[in-house]
């Protein structure tokens, strides 16, 4: 269990770049090196929690650390998975609450907002790409575009699942 | 205290609200951040956003910065713990579960249906984040288009916030 939390306590330091690159790190830290667990395995992961709510990659690791010793397993491996990123937050946070008022940190601070609404616009072209497939999901993505400037965020997701849980138009294609 | 049980319940909602992943739960931690709360600035929360992407790990690794700014280390712990604790359970409770879950039409139109919605609001947080550039100088917005042209190009995330922050520092620089 302790080479479980340590391995995964490795892993969540490198973690960069999303999911995609998650995905292959734990390929190559679980799967090549280790061989606690087959290729497979980390596709089903994958299958299962992109169903559920919550952040792919993290629950792709408790999925897996469950496979390998039930709910310690998931517990050490989700807690050492995230450990390293929110030590580095928490330092972050402290940081930039201390950063003194000078021009040139006004500057890079604005730079950290142009490059932020850059990159949550190509999350959300991606995610669109992903999640969007078909004409009922354009529709309701466009219509929770306009919405969401009016009614609550949660009431949109969950009024969202509710209208496709209702019409249940699903295919077999996604 | 009290500010920590606000934290909690909060977060535990974005967890449980998050379908689509992490950077379609972007949204969802802006309006309860700085809409309805007013913990952060949309300033603060584009540094947090910025931080989540150039750190290791989860883009909700977010909640451990807004943790930090409402309620200091114990509040970054407990969003933190808040924000993956029902993902977290479902995921390793679904291992025999979810696949018979699977099978029902219904629970995947349902998680099909919220997810694209959750994507459609990042509309919101791009407005919303995009607001105080405009009002610092709307030629900042093609910036952004350049940070966005880059990252489909293939651009590292770190890569490109560092040249942000480089070009913004030199110009704040010279301008003096």
């Amino acid at each position: 269990m302790t080479v479980i939390g340590w391995e995964l306590l490795r892993l969540g330091a490198v973690a960069f770049g999303g999911l995609g690159a998650t995905l292959a790190l734990l390929q190559r830290g679980l799967v090549d090196r280790r061989r606690w667990l087959q290729e497979r395995d980390i596709g089903e992961a994958l299958a299962i929690t992109q169903a559920l709510p919550g952040s792919t990659g993290v629950q792709v690791v408790a999925y897996l650390g469950w496979r390998l010793r039930g709910w310690p397993g998931a517990i050490v491996a989700t807690t050492a998975f995230i450990a390293p990123a929110a030590a580095l937050m928490v330092v972050a946070a402290a940081a930039s609450l201390a950063l003194p008022d000078l021009p040139w940190v006004r500057g890079a601070l604005a730079g950290v907002q142009v490059g932020v609404v850059g990159l949550v616009a190509m999350a959300m072209w991606r995610l669109a790409r992903s999640n969007a497939r078909g004409t009922a999901l354009v529709v309701v993505l466009l219509t929770s575009c306009v919405l969401g400037f009016f009614l609550h965020a949660v009431a949109i997701v969950v009024g969202a699942g509710l209208v496709g849980a209702l019409i249940g138009v699903e295919r077999e294609d996604g | 205290m009290d500010e920590t049980v606000e934290l909690i319940a909060r977060f535990l909602v974005v967890g449980a609200m998050a379908f689509g992943g992490g950077g379609a739960a972007l949204p969802l931690v802006e309006r309860i951040t700085v809409a309805e709360t007013g913990w952060l600035t949309p300033q603060q929360f584009a540094i947090g956003v910025g931080l989540a992407y150039a750190t290791p790990g989860p883009i909700l690794i977010l909640a451990a910065f807004v943790g930090y700014y409402v309620a200091g280390v114990g509040g970054a712990l407990a969003a933190t713990a808040a924000v993956f604790a029902i993902p977290v359970a479902l995921a390793a409770g679904s291992a025999g579960m979810v696949s018979r879950l699977n099978r029902y039409a219904r629970f995947r139109a349902f998680g099909r249906f919220a997810a694209a919605a959750a994507v459609g609001l990042l509309a919101v947080t791009i407005v919303t984040l995009a607001h105080p550039l405009f009002d610092l100088h709307p030629a900042l917005l093609a910036g952004s288009a350049a940070v966005f042209a880059a990252a489909r190009w293939g651009l590292s995330p770190v890569l490109l916030l560092l040249i942000c922050v480089a070009i913004g520092a030199a110009t704040a620089t010279v301008q003096g």
